[in-house]
């Protein structure tokens, strides 16, 4: 499922797992994901330029269950 | 079993097929695909398909190319490969960590997946997945596994591992790739020479375009550039007449 995909991933990047909460938004066609960490990890899930961002939502289109529904990843800070 | 390389003549092509297979000429026959001779513009191609006579291994046809000399790696003395069908033993709690972390994040995409180490180099770990759906995890241009390359990686260095490069692979993309960017680079120069007007190649990330640069490197009528910002760069190949 789309949201153990985005927290094993999440919480293998940051300073400090236990504030990793993610809120999954069931729509009609998408799902959301939000997506909140401690704050002095922000960056560290976004990467300079949105680089691991960007990679963590490529790998979450590419996964088996995005393929029938779209999965909208936002990060809160 | 089925192989194909390519060379500049075909003496060069069948002592390359001999080279990359372990075997004497007079162990494999040979068939030829394709022959161009050079002339002043062209450099000569000979593509030549080798049948084998060895155990079978299925009825694969494996593509390989001649290595172009320049783009073999300098530390290639220190590299350890892993045999088809025999992966490397991991090494350490590190190359466990790390296909552990691979393996998971491959299987809760949602593809059942077995991960093996492929190579290692001084500062750099191959790692091979295997799954059913290798399409899904290779991407178009190879998105999707550049994306969980660039994670691991960042995995590695949270492991304080950030001296190791993690180079992920799924049924040879890499050298797949790497084999279709040369043709890109000599088709495009090809182009370039015909109508005289450059041309501006798709946006590839830096070690794809290392390898257009050096590919068309050492022709001497043909010069390269990056153009745009960022990561993903565009290589024009323009014409810069003979001298």
């Amino acid at each position: 499922m789309e949201r153990d995909l985005v927290e094993y991933i999440v919480k293998s990047l940051v300073e400090d797992p236990d504030a990793v909460e993610i809120k999954v938004i069931e729509g009609e066609k998408s799902t959301i994901l939000e997506l909140k960490v401690a704050e002095g990890d922000v960056g560290k899930v976004i990467g300079k330029n949105g680089r691991i961002a960007r990679a963590i939502r490529t790998i979450l289109s590419a996964s088996a269950s995005a393929q029938s529904k779209r999965v909208i990843l936002e990060i809160l800070d | 079993m089925i192989y194909e390389f390519e060379g500049k003549t075909e003496r060069e092509a069948i002592e390359e097929a001999a080279s990359q297979l372990g075997l004497e000429t007079d162990e494999f026959d040979v068939e030829i695909m394709e022959s161009q001779s050079g002339s002043l513009f062209k450099k000569g191609k000979v593509r030549i398909r080798v049948h084998t006579h060895g155990q079978d291994e299925g009825d694969i046809a494996v593509q390989v190319q001649a290595p172009r000399q320049e783009m073999v790696p300098a530390a290639s003395a220190a590299r350890e490969t892993a045999e088809p069908g025999e992966p490397l033993v991991p090494n350490d709690e590190f190359e466990l960590k790390m296909i552990e972390w691979v393996k998971t994040v491959v299987e809760k995409m949602g593809y059942p997946a077995k991960v093996s180490v492929l190579f290692r180099e001084e500062k750099k770990i191959g790692l091979k997945i295997e799954t059913d759906n290798t399409a899904m995890i290779i991407g178009k241009k190879g998105k999707n596994i550049d994306a969980l390359q660039l994670l691991a990686n960042v995995y590695a260095g949270r492991q304080g591992r950030e001296d190791v490069k993690i180079i992920l692979d799924s049924e040879n993309y890499r050298i797949r790739r790497e084999e279709s960017l040369v043709r890109i680079a000599y088709e495009s120069a090809e182009q370039v020479r015909k109508t005289g007007r450059s041309v501006l190649l798709e946006p590839m990330n830096p070690f794809e375009r290392r390898i257009i640069h050096t590919t068309l490197n050492d022709i001497v009528d043909i010069e390269t550039k990056s153009e745009g910002d960022g990561l993903y760069k565009q290589v024009r190949v323009m014409f810069r007449g003979r001298k």
